[in-house]
């Protein structure tokens, strides 16, 4: 029977059709017992595997009963403290038959020991588990936040968990590389392959180093390397970047670290495609936008995802509900099931047009990386603040172009007027929001295991983790006796930072220009001018990001936006308290006091900044700015801030602007 | 001006007590233009409370960015309100200006991890107002005022070449920072800055070879440079790393067992030349040199007398003639 060029065909020369990818959702808030409750819900409705979101605190290695860790307990993923939180969130799921990921990072060797401490309780054959922790602190560094040790300490947890899982879990992920949070941040496609794929180098480079593989058990490493990527708007470029990073990836490992197994040079990865790009304005065109950025990770069969999770059509108002989940997850059932676009080979094969991009691509890309390697690699160029201020000035070049209406975004610069969305007409507004009391739920159950624990196998236990830290001894070990010994997240991580310290790594804003010169820019100059003549000194904005949050995009466009319309301008980073952003603003005697929030505890932050300024007797006006709903507007009025700041207002200037003229009336205080 | 004297007072008491509002207030007065009027007012003030600020040590750090001083000035802050708890200690660190729009990011304070409420320690950001780091017009009066208030005063400017000079002139003792790599010793040699600190500091010593290759490498140069200026002493050099924590103890305990220099007065005279020029040119620079302060006046009494002289000069046309 002649084969025809338009059928897929499998290995016994019969018309097939290729496996659907992995759905995920990301999921998990509020507390264990209700993500367990949504877990289940979510695998009887079709979802095949698990993908779980922490929230911040045990992201970046608090229990939930640390002060720093109060206003953001459940907020934006679970909060796991110690082994009976995992036993709640897993009952009833047989974890040895999922395929787990866990976005999880600084602390994702804790969360694995818990993994594994938790089948070992349950009697389950360790070897069989399956899945992935994310675990690529590099762009953690770069465009998340929830790092913890300094650079060199976290690849050494890394290696660890590498050596661990090649041995016990063979199945398991130990790391992911990530680009996906790097687009999220403004990489553009050159930045997200050079800089995801030096990544990928710099961890291989430490396992190499590490020197107790043999080269096969090495290549098995390399095989485990998957990849979580990106996949924005301009579809036809994601899909010839697949193929690149599919091309790139085979040639690294081929050539630079000599890995004969076809198997393991394979690009494997998941994604989340882009939410930089989804608007507040008319956000039902986000559905749309969702489903073209998942046509490029999905039809071209040579570079389709392994894995993918969408994210709600809601996302820039706020915390999605698990209808708009569902949502999302139907769209990929119904890409998969009900269309034709797994029947056949990939259908760019040949293509002049494809092949010259991709191409194009990699050029450009490999340039970068030959630059980032003559640094000395990834983390040498993360401790410099290259990769970080690169990132910062593609994202301020993009918004610049959005500001010039050079680069259109229906409904926001464009198309404007319309018909109000009935999508947010619900009574909850069209958004999530964490019940106060959830946070009770966690703590009382951490109360409970810290009362009923044997107080001197904990302690034991600890010490034992210290002593592993201090030796160079691998750290899975002594963890999985500490998740046994109901260790708390936040114990765990604070023996691990008095061993490694704690890091600070540049802001990237330093240097930065904005290639924004407007009418409105003149206008909002003149306005600072005459607020300099009229007091005598500049306009002066401390930026601050208060909690756990790393998320730093929007703080970062603001500090640079001040300091290009004349403002001085005090910012620095991410992980501060209210209290040092106070404390900053107070020094200074800073005219306002912008502050930045994405986690959804913004009313509990106002009220920690007022009662900080009230501490010092200090006067100093205060905006926010970040996803926050507009139902809470009010609150935060009264509490005393100023000015609400969201997605929708995208025009940097106009920001500047409304900034100024609340200065402007204020009574200028000596 | 803002204040009445009874509120200045009160500000002042309060900002002697370590609160950090008022101090900042005051600070912001000073950073203005034409400042005069509230600068002898506050100053005449302090004197008449016994706030001269005569004990206190001003310290100058300087380098190339990346050269690591605000980690530096972090770590060693830690370590100092630990071990001196009845002492106090103040930052200024300058920052460059943007020359397009005049704004400015004031970026120190993000490698500085302070303790919040602390009252035995201050930092402030300023803009230079220069293009490359250096010293702006009222630095030099926000740093009188912080001596009157704290046993030491650090000011960390960043740049390399001639405005260093500047901070070492305000400075009773001053370090240049430097971190190991042998292509800076070359350039500072060329620049000449070499001969005006006190002190080294060879930060980022995390490498132990590449430390002391440096570390060897800059007492050979500074050897050199002593045998070409005879009665010289080869300054210190302290090799320190925020990240090892190692050698923040030897520099602490240099720069504790400092004694202020008795150069106020030369100081005061410098700073009112620099104004003078500024303001008069050379016209008044000549003048200037013809005057005769009463000893140990305080800056706004020089910069009335210098002003009278000047105008008086100018009236009666002089100067004119002179020329």
């Amino acid at each position: 029977m002649e084969k025809k060029d338009h059928i897929l065909y499998d290995k016994s020369g019969n018309p097939s059709k290729e496996p659907a990818w992995i759905f995920r959702t990301y999921a998990g808030h509020t507390n264990a017992k209700e993500s367990n409750e949504l877990f289940r819900k979510n695998l009887s409705k079709g979802q095949t595997g698990l993908s779980i979101a922490f929230d911040l605190p045990t992201q970046c290695g608090y229990s939930s009963d640390h002060s720093i860790a109060r206003p953001e307990i459940g907020k934006v993923g679970v909060p796991i403290n110690t082994l009976e939180d995992f036993r709640i969130l897993f009952d009833q799921i047989p974890i040895e038959e999922m395929n787990t990921s866990m976005t999880i990072n600084g602390t994702s060797m804790w969360l694995l020991s818990l993994y594994v401490a938790l089948a070992e309780e349950r009697g389950e054959d360790v070897s069989k588990l399956q899945g992935t922790t994310q675990n690529d602190i590099i762009k953690e560094y770069l465009a998340r936040g929830t790092y913890i040790f300094p650079p060199e300490h976290s690849i050494r947890v890394i290696v660890d968990m590498y050596e661990y899982c090649l041995k016990k879990i063979p199945k398991w992920n130990p790391s992911n590389i990530c680009s996906y949070h790097l687009q999220e941040a403004g990489a553009t496609p050159v930045q997200e392959l050079a800089f995801a794929l030096a990544t990928a180098m710099a961890i291989l480079d430490a396992i190499k180093e590490r020197n107790c593989f043999t080269h096969e058990e090495f290549e098995q490493c390399v095989g485990r390397i998957s990849f979580f990527v990106n996949a924005g708007i301009r579809f036809i470029e994601e899909m010839c970047k697949m193929r690149s990073f599919t091309e790139m990836w085979d040639e690294i490992t081929a050539k630079q670290y000599d890995v004969k197994s076809e198997k393991f040079r394979r690009f494997r990865y998941g994604v989340q495609v882009n939410s930089l790009g989804l608007t507040e304005e008319q956000p039902e065109n986000n559905a749309w936008r969702i489903l073209i950025e998942a046509l490029g990770v999905t039809l071209s069969k040579d570079a389709r995802c392994r894995a993918l999770q969408l994210p709600a059509w809601n996302e820039a108002l706020s915390l999605p509900r698990p209808w708009d989940q569902q949502w999302s997850l139907r769209l990929q059932q119904v890409l998969a099931y009900e269309t034709d676009l797994l029947e056949y080979p990939d259908l760019f094969e040949g293509s002049k047009v494809v092949e010259s991009k991709v191409k194009e691509l990699i050029e450009n890309a490999n340039k970068e990386i030959q630059k980032i390697k003559e640094m000395g690699g990834a983390i040498r160029a993360i401790d410099n603040g290259y990769m970080k201020s690169q990132l910062v000035k593609s994202q301020a070049e993009r918004l610049a172009k959005i500001n010039n209406n050079e680069l259109v975004i229906v409904g926001k610069n464009k198309w404007k007027e319309g018909i109000p969305s009935p999508l947010t007409n619900d009574p909850d507004g069209g958004i999530f929001k964490v019940d106060p009391k959830s946070a009770e739920q966690t703590l009382k159950v951490l109360a409970e295991v810290k009362a009923k624990r044997d107080p001197k196998r904990a302690a034991e236990s600890l010490a034992r983790l210290e002593e592993d830290a201090k030796n160079g001894k691998n750290l899975m070990y002594a963890s999985i006796e500490c998740a046994k010994a109901l260790v708390s997240t936040g114990e765990w991580a604070d023996v691990l930072r008095k061993v490694f310290g704690e890091y600070r790594p540049a802001t990237g804003v330093e240097g930065q220009k904005l290639n924004l010169e407007t009418e409105k820019v003149a206008i909002v100059r003149s306005k600072v001018e005459k607020f300099l003549k009229d007091t005598g000194a500049r306009p002066k904005i401390v930026v601050g990001k208060p909690g756990l949050d790393g998320h730093s995009n929007g703080a970062e466009m603001i500090a640079v936006s001040a300091k290009h319309a004349g403002f001085d301008v005090i910012y620095s980073g991410i992980r501060l308290t209210p209290e040092d952003i106070v404390q900053s603003a107070v020094e200074e005697n800073a005219n306002v006091i912008g502050v930045s929030i994405l986690s959804g505890s913004h009313i509990e932050l106002a009220e920690q900044i007022f009662q900080e300024l009230k501490h010092y007797k200090a006067e100093i006006p205060v905006v926010f700015g970040g996803i926050i709903p507009a139902s809470d507007f009010e609150t935060l009025k009264k509490i005393g801030v100023k000015a609400i700041f969201t997605p929708k207002d995208y025009d940097l200037m106009d920001v500047m602007e409304k900034i100024i003229d609340i200065l402007s009336k204020a009574p200028v205080a000596a | 001006m803002k204040f009445r004297p009874e509120e200045l007072k009160e500000l002042i008491r309060d900002a002697a007590e370590g609160e950090k509002f008022p101090l900042a207030k005051l600070i912001t007065e000073l950073e203005k233009p034409n400042s005069f009027e509230f600068r002898k007012l506050l100053f005449d003030t302090l004197e008449k409370s016994d706030f001269s600020g005569n004990s206190s040590l001003t310290v100058g750090l300087t380098g190339t960015p990346g050269a690591g001083k605000s980690s530096l000035l972090g770590e060693f802050s830690t370590e100092f309100l630990k071990r001196f708890p009845e002492k106090k200690m103040a930052v200024v660190a300058v920052d460059p200006s943007s020359h397009i729009s005049g704004g400015s990011f004031l970026g120190d304070r993000t490698r500085l991890s302070l303790p919040t409420r602390e009252k035995r320690i201050y930092f402030r950001s300023q803009p230079s107002q220069l293009e490359l780091g250096g010293v702006n017009p009222y630095t030099y009066h926000v740093i009188r005022l912080l001596r009157c208030f704290f046993d030491f005063v650090f000011v960390e400017t960043v740049g390399i070449g001639q405005n260093e000079i500047e901070v070492s002139k305000l400075a009773d003792l001053s370090f240049l920072v430097m971190v190991p790599l042998g292509g800076d010793q070359i350039q500072f040699m060329k620049s000449g800055i070499m001969e005006v600190p006190d002190a080294f500091i060879l930060n980022k010593c995390d490498e132990e070879a590449l430390a002391k290759a440096s570390y060897h490498t800059l007492t050979h140069t500074l050897e050199f440079l002593r045998d070409l200026s005879p009665g010289g002493s080869v300054p210190p050099v302290f090799m320190t790393s925020v990240k090892t924590k190692r050698g923040i103890s030897d520099l602490l305990e240099y720069i504790v067992s400092e004694k202020p220099g008795d150069k106020r007065e030369e100081e005061t005279l410098l700073q009112i030349r620099k104004w003078v020029k500024n303001e008069y040119g050379n016209f008044g620079t000549r003048i200037l040199s013809e005057i005769r302060f009463p000893k140990n006046a305080n800056y706004e009494t020089c910069e009335t007398l210098a002003e009278t002289e000047i105008g008086k000069r100018f009236k009666d046309g002089s100067a004119i003639r002179t020329e």
